[in-house]
Protein backbone atom coordinates (compact mmCIF):
# COMPACT_ATOMS: atom_id res chain seq x y z
CA UNK A 1 0.00 0.00 0.00
CA UNK A 2 1.08 3.27 -0.64
CA UNK A 3 0.05 6.31 1.54
CA UNK A 4 -0.33 10.36 -0.05
CA UNK A 5 3.28 11.34 1.29
CA UNK A 6 4.76 8.23 -0.14
CA UNK A 7 2.63 8.88 -3.48
CA UNK A 8 3.97 12.78 -3.10
CA UNK A 9 7.34 11.73 -3.09
CA UNK A 10 7.11 9.15 -5.68
CA UNK A 11 5.50 11.45 -8.28
CA UNK A 12 8.07 14.19 -7.34
CA UNK A 13 11.01 11.76 -8.12
CA UNK A 14 9.52 10.67 -11.61
CA UNK A 15 8.51 14.57 -12.27
CA UNK A 16 12.86 14.95 -11.43
CA UNK A 17 12.91 12.47 -14.38
CA UNK A 18 10.97 13.34 -16.73
CA UNK A 19 12.69 14.77 -20.30
CA UNK A 20 10.07 16.99 -21.01
CA UNK A 21 6.16 18.39 -19.60
CA UNK A 22 3.40 16.08 -19.74
CA UNK A 23 0.06 15.85 -18.65
CA UNK A 24 -1.39 12.79 -17.17
CA UNK A 25 -4.75 11.93 -15.56
CA UNK A 26 -5.29 10.15 -12.72
CA UNK A 27 -8.86 7.48 -11.91
CA UNK A 28 -8.71 5.05 -9.47
CA UNK A 29 -7.30 4.91 -6.01
CA UNK A 30 -4.23 7.94 -6.90
CA UNK A 31 -7.24 9.63 -7.49
CA UNK A 32 -9.57 9.25 -4.45
CA UNK A 33 -6.58 9.72 -2.12
CA UNK A 34 -6.33 13.38 -3.83
CA UNK A 35 -10.15 13.77 -3.72
CA UNK A 36 -9.82 12.56 0.11
CA UNK A 37 -12.21 9.22 0.19
CA UNK A 38 -8.92 7.17 0.25
CA UNK A 39 -5.95 7.28 3.21
CA UNK A 40 -4.06 4.60 0.97
CA UNK A 41 -4.35 2.50 -2.75
CA UNK A 42 -2.12 -0.60 -3.86
CA UNK A 43 -1.35 1.02 -7.54
CA UNK A 44 -1.04 4.41 -8.90
CA UNK A 45 -3.59 3.83 -12.15
CA UNK A 46 -2.93 6.85 -14.78
CA UNK A 47 -4.30 7.48 -18.14
CA UNK A 48 -2.04 9.61 -20.62
CA UNK A 49 -3.07 11.34 -23.96
CA UNK A 50 -0.85 9.87 -25.93
CA UNK A 51 1.50 6.80 -25.85
CA UNK A 52 4.61 9.50 -26.96
CA UNK A 53 4.04 10.69 -23.28
CA UNK A 54 3.44 7.77 -21.57
CA UNK A 55 6.68 6.34 -23.43
CA UNK A 56 8.25 9.24 -21.49
CA UNK A 57 6.81 8.25 -17.90
CA UNK A 58 8.17 4.99 -18.39
CA UNK A 59 11.40 5.76 -18.83
CA UNK A 60 11.36 7.89 -15.79
CA UNK A 61 9.78 4.87 -14.04
CA UNK A 62 12.20 2.26 -15.34
CA UNK A 63 15.18 4.58 -14.20
CA UNK A 64 13.67 4.66 -10.77
CA UNK A 65 13.96 0.94 -10.82
CA UNK A 66 10.53 -0.42 -11.31
CA UNK A 67 10.31 -3.49 -13.62
CA UNK A 68 7.94 -4.46 -16.21
CA UNK A 69 5.14 -7.23 -15.34
CA UNK A 70 2.32 -8.54 -16.92
CA UNK A 71 -1.03 -7.30 -17.19
CA UNK A 72 -2.69 -10.62 -17.30
CA UNK A 73 -2.60 -11.30 -13.73
CA UNK A 74 -4.60 -8.40 -12.63
CA UNK A 75 -6.53 -7.96 -15.60
CA UNK A 76 -7.10 -11.42 -17.26
CA UNK A 77 -7.63 -11.21 -20.82
CA UNK A 78 -9.53 -7.64 -20.96
CA UNK A 79 -9.04 -5.20 -23.93
CA UNK A 80 -7.15 -2.26 -23.51
CA UNK A 81 -5.45 -3.20 -20.56
CA UNK A 82 -2.49 -0.76 -19.07
CA UNK A 83 0.94 -1.80 -19.40
CA UNK A 84 2.45 -2.05 -15.29
CA UNK A 85 5.25 -1.31 -13.67
CA UNK A 86 5.76 -2.83 -10.02
CA UNK A 87 8.41 -2.05 -7.33
CA UNK A 88 7.86 -4.14 -4.13
CA UNK A 89 4.53 -2.66 -2.83
CA UNK A 90 4.08 -0.14 -5.64
CA UNK A 91 2.88 -0.51 -8.69
CA UNK A 92 1.93 1.94 -11.30
CA UNK A 93 -0.74 1.23 -14.14
CA UNK A 94 -0.21 3.31 -16.87
CA UNK A 95 -3.45 3.28 -19.88
CA UNK A 96 -3.37 5.38 -23.14
CA UNK A 97 -7.14 7.31 -23.89
CA UNK A 98 -8.52 3.59 -23.53
CA UNK A 99 -9.07 1.99 -19.97
CA UNK A 100 -10.68 -1.28 -20.50
CA UNK A 101 -14.08 -0.42 -22.12
CA UNK A 102 -14.18 3.16 -21.79
CA UNK A 103 -12.78 5.51 -23.36
CA UNK A 104 -10.95 8.57 -21.06
CA UNK A 105 -13.01 10.95 -23.23
CA UNK A 106 -12.86 14.40 -23.77
CA UNK A 107 -15.61 15.32 -21.27
CA UNK A 108 -14.17 13.37 -18.93
CA UNK A 109 -10.74 15.61 -19.39
CA UNK A 110 -12.79 18.34 -19.26
CA UNK A 111 -14.13 17.59 -16.12
CA UNK A 112 -11.08 16.93 -14.33
CA UNK A 113 -10.27 20.32 -13.11
CA UNK A 114 -8.20 19.73 -10.15
CA UNK A 115 -4.35 19.70 -10.84
CA UNK A 116 -1.37 18.89 -8.91
CA UNK A 117 1.85 19.83 -10.84
CA UNK A 118 4.99 18.15 -9.98
CA UNK A 119 7.95 20.32 -9.78
CA UNK A 120 8.08 21.81 -13.56
CA UNK A 121 7.29 18.69 -16.15
CA UNK A 122 4.61 16.40 -14.71
CA UNK A 123 1.28 17.55 -14.53
CA UNK A 124 -1.87 15.61 -12.98
CA UNK A 125 -5.15 16.23 -13.57
CA UNK A 126 -8.08 14.23 -10.89
CA UNK A 127 -10.68 12.54 -12.73
CA UNK A 128 -14.11 13.79 -11.97
CA UNK A 129 -15.57 11.54 -8.89
CA UNK A 130 -18.61 10.86 -11.49
CA UNK A 131 -16.06 9.59 -13.93
CA UNK A 132 -14.02 7.50 -11.61
CA UNK A 133 -17.31 5.47 -10.70
CA UNK A 134 -17.06 4.77 -14.72
CA UNK A 135 -13.65 3.74 -14.79
CA UNK A 136 -14.17 1.97 -11.52
CA UNK A 137 -16.73 0.06 -13.81
CA UNK A 138 -14.01 -0.48 -16.62
CA UNK A 139 -11.56 -1.95 -14.79
CA UNK A 140 -13.99 -4.13 -12.25
CA UNK A 141 -11.54 -5.82 -10.36
CA UNK A 142 -12.26 -7.08 -6.87
CA UNK A 143 -11.54 -3.94 -5.29
CA UNK A 144 -13.21 -1.74 -7.83
CA UNK A 145 -17.14 -2.53 -6.40
CA UNK A 146 -15.56 -1.17 -2.86
CA UNK A 147 -13.99 1.83 -4.01
CA UNK A 148 -16.99 2.96 -6.22
CA UNK A 149 -18.94 2.35 -3.15
CA UNK A 150 -16.87 4.72 -0.66
CA UNK A 151 -16.96 7.56 -3.60
CA UNK A 152 -21.20 6.55 -3.65
CA UNK A 153 -21.69 7.24 -0.58
CA UNK A 154 -19.44 10.18 0.59
CA UNK A 155 -20.42 12.38 -2.12
CA UNK A 156 -23.42 13.55 -3.81
CA UNK A 157 -23.67 11.65 -7.29
CA UNK A 158 -25.89 13.85 -10.12
CA UNK A 159 -26.44 10.65 -12.07
CA UNK A 160 -27.17 12.40 -15.25
CA UNK A 161 -23.86 12.92 -15.30
CA UNK A 162 -22.96 9.22 -15.29
CA UNK A 163 -25.83 8.22 -17.64
CA UNK A 164 -24.57 10.87 -20.30
CA UNK A 165 -21.08 9.94 -20.30
CA UNK A 166 -21.85 6.33 -21.16
CA UNK A 167 -24.27 7.21 -23.65
CA UNK A 168 -21.39 8.97 -24.93
CA UNK A 169 -19.12 6.12 -24.37
CA UNK A 170 -21.72 4.46 -26.78
CA UNK A 171 -21.35 7.19 -29.63
CA UNK A 172 -17.73 6.83 -29.08
CA UNK A 173 -17.95 2.99 -29.83
CA UNK A 174 -17.98 1.46 -27.09
CA UNK A 175 -21.50 -0.16 -27.19
CA UNK A 176 -20.93 -2.17 -23.75
CA UNK A 177 -20.52 0.72 -21.84
CA UNK A 178 -24.21 0.91 -20.69
CA UNK A 179 -24.69 -2.64 -20.23
CA UNK A 180 -21.52 -2.89 -17.91
CA UNK A 181 -22.43 0.61 -16.00
CA UNK A 182 -25.56 -1.39 -15.58
CA UNK A 183 -24.51 -4.99 -14.09
CA UNK A 184 -21.49 -2.77 -11.98
CA UNK A 185 -24.65 -1.07 -10.29
CA UNK A 186 -26.67 -3.75 -10.31
CA UNK A 187 -23.56 -5.72 -8.23
CA UNK A 188 -23.61 -2.59 -6.41
CA UNK A 189 -26.94 -2.69 -5.19
CA UNK A 190 -26.74 -5.97 -4.17
CA UNK A 191 -24.01 -5.17 -1.34
CA UNK A 192 -25.93 -2.31 0.08
CA UNK A 193 -25.48 0.77 -2.04
CA UNK A 194 -28.25 3.28 -2.33
CA UNK A 195 -28.62 3.97 -6.25
CA UNK A 196 -31.78 5.10 -6.88
CA UNK A 197 -34.59 2.57 -8.68
CA UNK A 198 -35.52 5.59 -11.48
CA UNK A 199 -31.75 5.71 -12.43
CA UNK A 200 -31.49 1.76 -13.20
CA UNK A 201 -34.82 2.23 -15.03
CA UNK A 202 -32.93 4.99 -17.42
CA UNK A 203 -30.08 2.46 -17.87
CA UNK A 204 -32.23 -0.28 -18.69
CA UNK A 205 -34.36 1.08 -21.01
CA UNK A 206 -31.32 2.71 -22.73
CA UNK A 207 -30.16 -0.98 -22.38
CA UNK A 208 -33.20 -1.82 -24.81
CA UNK A 209 -33.42 0.68 -26.90
CA UNK A 210 -29.46 -0.28 -27.78
CA UNK A 211 -30.75 -4.30 -28.57
CA UNK A 212 -33.66 -2.79 -30.56
CA UNK A 213 -31.46 -0.75 -32.89
CA UNK A 214 -28.44 -3.77 -33.03
CA UNK A 215 -32.12 -5.97 -34.08
CA UNK A 216 -33.27 -3.22 -36.92
CA UNK A 217 -29.51 -3.48 -38.24
CA UNK A 218 -29.02 -6.83 -38.39
CA UNK B 1 -15.24 7.63 14.28
CA UNK B 2 -13.02 6.85 11.38
CA UNK B 3 -11.00 9.68 10.67
CA UNK B 4 -12.40 10.22 7.12
CA UNK B 5 -15.48 10.96 8.78
CA UNK B 6 -14.02 13.43 11.41
CA UNK B 7 -12.89 14.81 7.87
CA UNK B 8 -15.71 15.06 6.44
CA UNK B 9 -17.63 16.64 9.47
CA UNK B 10 -15.16 19.38 10.42
CA UNK B 11 -13.88 20.56 7.02
CA UNK B 12 -13.64 24.39 7.05
CA UNK B 13 -13.01 27.05 9.95
CA UNK B 14 -13.71 25.55 13.46
CA UNK B 15 -13.57 26.87 17.15
CA UNK B 16 -13.08 24.06 20.09
CA UNK B 17 -16.72 25.14 20.55
CA UNK B 18 -18.04 24.62 16.62
CA UNK B 19 -16.03 20.95 16.75
CA UNK B 20 -18.22 20.63 20.41
CA UNK B 21 -21.12 21.60 18.60
CA UNK B 22 -20.63 19.54 15.31
CA UNK B 23 -19.58 16.35 17.28
CA UNK B 24 -21.75 16.61 20.14
CA UNK B 25 -19.29 16.15 22.63
CA UNK B 26 -17.34 17.39 25.83
CA UNK B 27 -14.75 19.82 25.19
CA UNK B 28 -12.31 16.89 26.52
CA UNK B 29 -13.54 14.33 23.56
CA UNK B 30 -13.15 17.68 20.83
CA UNK B 31 -9.29 18.31 22.13
CA UNK B 32 -8.98 14.63 21.15
CA UNK B 33 -10.64 14.83 17.86
CA UNK B 34 -8.81 18.04 16.72
CA UNK B 35 -5.51 16.28 17.79
CA UNK B 36 -6.42 13.14 15.65
CA UNK B 37 -6.34 15.12 12.79
CA UNK B 38 -3.57 17.01 13.37
CA UNK B 39 -1.48 13.89 14.13
CA UNK B 40 -2.00 13.17 10.50
CA UNK B 41 -1.87 16.89 9.02
CA UNK B 42 -5.17 17.64 8.19
CA UNK B 43 -5.34 20.80 10.76
CA UNK B 44 -3.73 24.25 10.11
CA UNK B 45 -4.06 26.57 13.82
CA UNK B 46 -3.83 30.16 14.03
CA UNK B 47 -4.56 32.45 17.02
CA UNK B 48 -7.20 35.30 16.83
CA UNK B 49 -6.01 38.84 18.51
CA UNK B 50 -7.89 37.33 21.47
CA UNK B 51 -5.98 34.45 22.03
CA UNK B 52 -8.45 32.03 20.60
CA UNK B 53 -7.81 29.06 18.92
CA UNK B 54 -9.41 29.15 15.26
CA UNK B 55 -8.89 25.70 13.31
CA UNK B 56 -8.20 25.53 9.64
CA UNK B 57 -9.11 21.98 8.83
CA UNK B 58 -9.10 20.46 5.45
CA UNK B 59 -7.66 17.67 3.02
CA UNK B 60 -5.23 20.57 1.64
CA UNK B 61 -3.30 20.88 4.80
CA UNK B 62 -1.98 17.31 4.51
CA UNK B 63 -1.27 17.47 0.96
CA UNK B 64 0.49 20.74 1.01
CA UNK B 65 2.05 22.22 -1.44
CA UNK B 66 1.35 25.82 -3.03
CA UNK B 67 -1.00 27.29 -4.81
CA UNK B 68 -0.76 30.24 -7.27
CA UNK B 69 -3.50 31.64 -5.59
CA UNK B 70 -1.82 31.62 -2.14
CA UNK B 71 1.23 33.65 -3.56
CA UNK B 72 -1.48 36.30 -4.81
CA UNK B 73 -3.27 36.78 -1.83
CA UNK B 74 0.34 36.70 -0.27
CA UNK B 75 1.16 40.23 -1.96
CA UNK B 76 -2.20 41.20 -2.96
CA UNK B 77 -4.24 43.70 -1.02
CA UNK B 78 -7.55 42.40 -2.69
CA UNK B 79 -7.80 38.82 -1.65
CA UNK B 80 -9.27 35.59 -3.49
CA UNK B 81 -11.03 32.51 -2.50
CA UNK B 82 -11.48 30.60 -5.24
CA UNK B 83 -12.97 26.41 -5.53
CA UNK B 84 -9.97 25.70 -8.20
CA UNK B 85 -7.32 23.57 -7.25
CA UNK B 86 -3.95 24.30 -8.79
CA UNK B 87 -1.17 23.01 -6.25
CA UNK B 88 2.21 22.49 -7.35
CA UNK B 89 4.92 20.11 -5.24
CA UNK B 90 8.67 20.25 -5.40
CA UNK B 91 8.67 24.45 -6.06
CA UNK B 92 8.14 27.48 -5.44
CA UNK B 93 6.54 28.57 -7.94
CA UNK B 94 8.22 32.52 -9.11
CA UNK B 95 6.09 35.01 -9.17
CA UNK B 96 6.49 35.58 -12.96
CA UNK B 97 4.75 32.14 -13.10
CA UNK B 98 1.82 33.33 -11.18
CA UNK B 99 1.37 36.79 -13.14
CA UNK B 100 1.57 34.79 -16.10
CA UNK B 101 -1.14 31.88 -14.96
CA UNK B 102 -3.61 34.97 -13.21
CA UNK B 103 -3.84 36.43 -16.64
CA UNK B 104 -4.29 33.37 -18.20
CA UNK B 105 -7.78 32.54 -15.97
CA UNK B 106 -9.13 35.27 -17.78
CA UNK B 107 -10.98 36.24 -14.88
CA UNK B 108 -11.15 39.87 -14.09
CA UNK B 109 -10.95 39.44 -10.01
CA UNK B 110 -7.60 37.41 -10.39
CA UNK B 111 -5.97 39.79 -12.87
CA UNK B 112 -7.02 43.03 -10.52
CA UNK B 113 -5.16 41.05 -7.66
CA UNK B 114 -2.45 40.09 -9.73
CA UNK B 115 -1.27 43.85 -10.55
CA UNK B 116 -0.06 43.49 -7.33
CA UNK B 117 2.67 41.36 -8.16
CA UNK B 118 4.62 44.20 -10.71
CA UNK B 119 5.88 45.53 -7.19
CA UNK B 120 8.00 42.46 -6.62
CA UNK B 121 8.48 41.00 -10.18
CA UNK B 122 12.49 42.17 -11.24
CA UNK B 123 13.28 39.07 -13.14
CA UNK B 124 12.06 40.69 -16.20
CA UNK B 125 14.26 37.90 -18.88
CA UNK B 126 11.65 34.84 -17.38
CA UNK B 127 8.87 37.26 -17.08
CA UNK B 128 9.62 37.96 -21.10
CA UNK B 129 9.52 34.17 -22.03
CA UNK B 130 6.90 32.90 -20.03
CA UNK B 131 4.82 35.62 -21.84
CA UNK B 132 5.97 35.33 -25.14
CA UNK B 133 5.50 31.18 -24.95
CA UNK B 134 1.82 31.83 -23.89
CA UNK B 135 1.70 34.84 -26.45
CA UNK B 136 0.27 37.64 -23.66
CA UNK B 137 3.47 39.39 -24.08
CA UNK B 138 1.65 42.28 -24.81
CA UNK B 139 -1.44 41.86 -22.43
CA UNK B 140 1.58 41.85 -19.97
CA UNK B 141 3.23 44.90 -20.87
CA UNK B 142 -0.51 46.59 -20.62
CA UNK B 143 -1.03 45.24 -17.34
CA UNK B 144 1.91 46.99 -16.17
CA UNK B 145 1.83 50.14 -17.36
CA UNK B 146 -1.65 49.80 -15.71
CA UNK B 147 -0.43 48.70 -12.41
CA UNK B 148 2.04 51.63 -12.89
CA UNK B 149 -0.53 54.49 -12.75
CA UNK B 150 -2.14 53.39 -9.75
CA UNK B 151 0.89 51.39 -7.11
CA UNK B 152 4.38 51.79 -7.24
CA UNK B 153 6.15 49.00 -9.39
CA UNK B 154 9.68 47.95 -10.38
CA UNK B 155 10.92 49.62 -13.11
CA UNK B 156 10.16 47.46 -16.46
CA UNK B 157 13.02 46.86 -19.02
CA UNK B 158 13.88 48.45 -22.26
CA UNK B 159 14.45 45.28 -23.28
CA UNK B 160 11.39 43.74 -22.07
CA UNK B 161 9.63 46.83 -23.54
CA UNK B 162 10.47 47.04 -26.81
CA UNK B 163 10.86 43.87 -27.65
CA UNK B 164 6.64 43.27 -26.56
CA UNK B 165 5.63 46.43 -27.38
CA UNK B 166 2.95 46.40 -30.41
CA UNK B 167 3.97 46.43 -33.95
CA UNK B 168 2.15 48.16 -36.70
CA UNK B 169 0.84 45.08 -38.25
CA UNK B 170 -0.83 43.85 -34.87
CA UNK B 171 -4.21 43.95 -34.11
CA UNK B 172 -6.03 44.71 -31.02
CA UNK B 173 -6.31 41.78 -28.77
CA UNK B 174 -8.16 41.66 -25.13
CA UNK B 175 -7.13 40.62 -21.76
CA UNK B 176 -10.23 39.01 -20.82
CA UNK B 177 -12.53 38.70 -24.03
CA UNK B 178 -15.75 41.66 -25.01
CA UNK B 179 -14.04 43.57 -22.27
CA UNK B 180 -13.08 47.35 -22.36
CA UNK B 181 -11.89 50.07 -20.88
CA UNK B 182 -13.03 53.45 -20.91
CA UNK B 183 -10.45 55.24 -18.94
CA UNK B 184 -7.25 53.80 -20.26
CA UNK B 185 -7.37 54.15 -23.82
CA UNK B 186 -4.14 55.64 -24.08
CA UNK B 187 -2.69 52.60 -22.60
CA UNK B 188 -4.95 50.69 -24.53
CA UNK B 189 -3.84 51.96 -27.99
CA UNK B 190 0.02 51.50 -27.04
CA UNK B 191 0.17 48.16 -26.46
CA UNK B 192 -3.32 47.07 -29.15
CA UNK B 193 -4.61 45.50 -26.02
CA UNK B 194 -8.16 45.77 -24.03
CA UNK B 195 -7.77 46.55 -20.78
CA UNK B 196 -10.99 44.70 -18.41
CA UNK B 197 -10.74 47.76 -16.05
CA UNK B 198 -11.72 51.06 -15.44
CA UNK B 199 -10.64 53.77 -12.71
CA UNK B 200 -13.42 52.68 -10.11
CA UNK B 201 -12.48 49.21 -10.28
CA UNK B 202 -9.32 49.54 -9.21
CA UNK B 203 -10.08 51.67 -5.90
CA UNK B 204 -9.43 48.78 -3.88
CA UNK B 205 -5.84 49.93 -4.63
CA UNK B 206 -5.79 53.39 -3.34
Amino acid sequence: MITIDQQQKLLLNVARRLTKKITVYAIGGTAMMFLGFKDATLDIDLVFENEKDRAIFKEAVKSLGYLEMDAIKIYGTKRNTPEMFKLNDERFDLFVVEVIDFIFSENMRKRAEQIHQFEKNLILKIANPHDLILMKCATDRIKDKDDARKIINSTKIEWDIIIEEAKNQTTLGKERAVFDLTGFLEDLRKIGVNIPSEIMGRLFELIEKQVKEKKKNL
Amino acid sequence: MKKRELLQKLAGIQTIESVMDILKVDKRMAIYYLYVLRKDGYVKTRRQSNNRRVYNISLDNKLGGKSYYDIINRYSPIKISTPVIHKIYGKEPSLEETLIYAIKTKSLRTILASLALFKKINNWVELYHLSKENHIERQVGALYDLARSIIKVRKMTTKFRSSALSKEKYKFEYVIPELKSRDFTKIERVWKIHLPFNKKDLEEYR
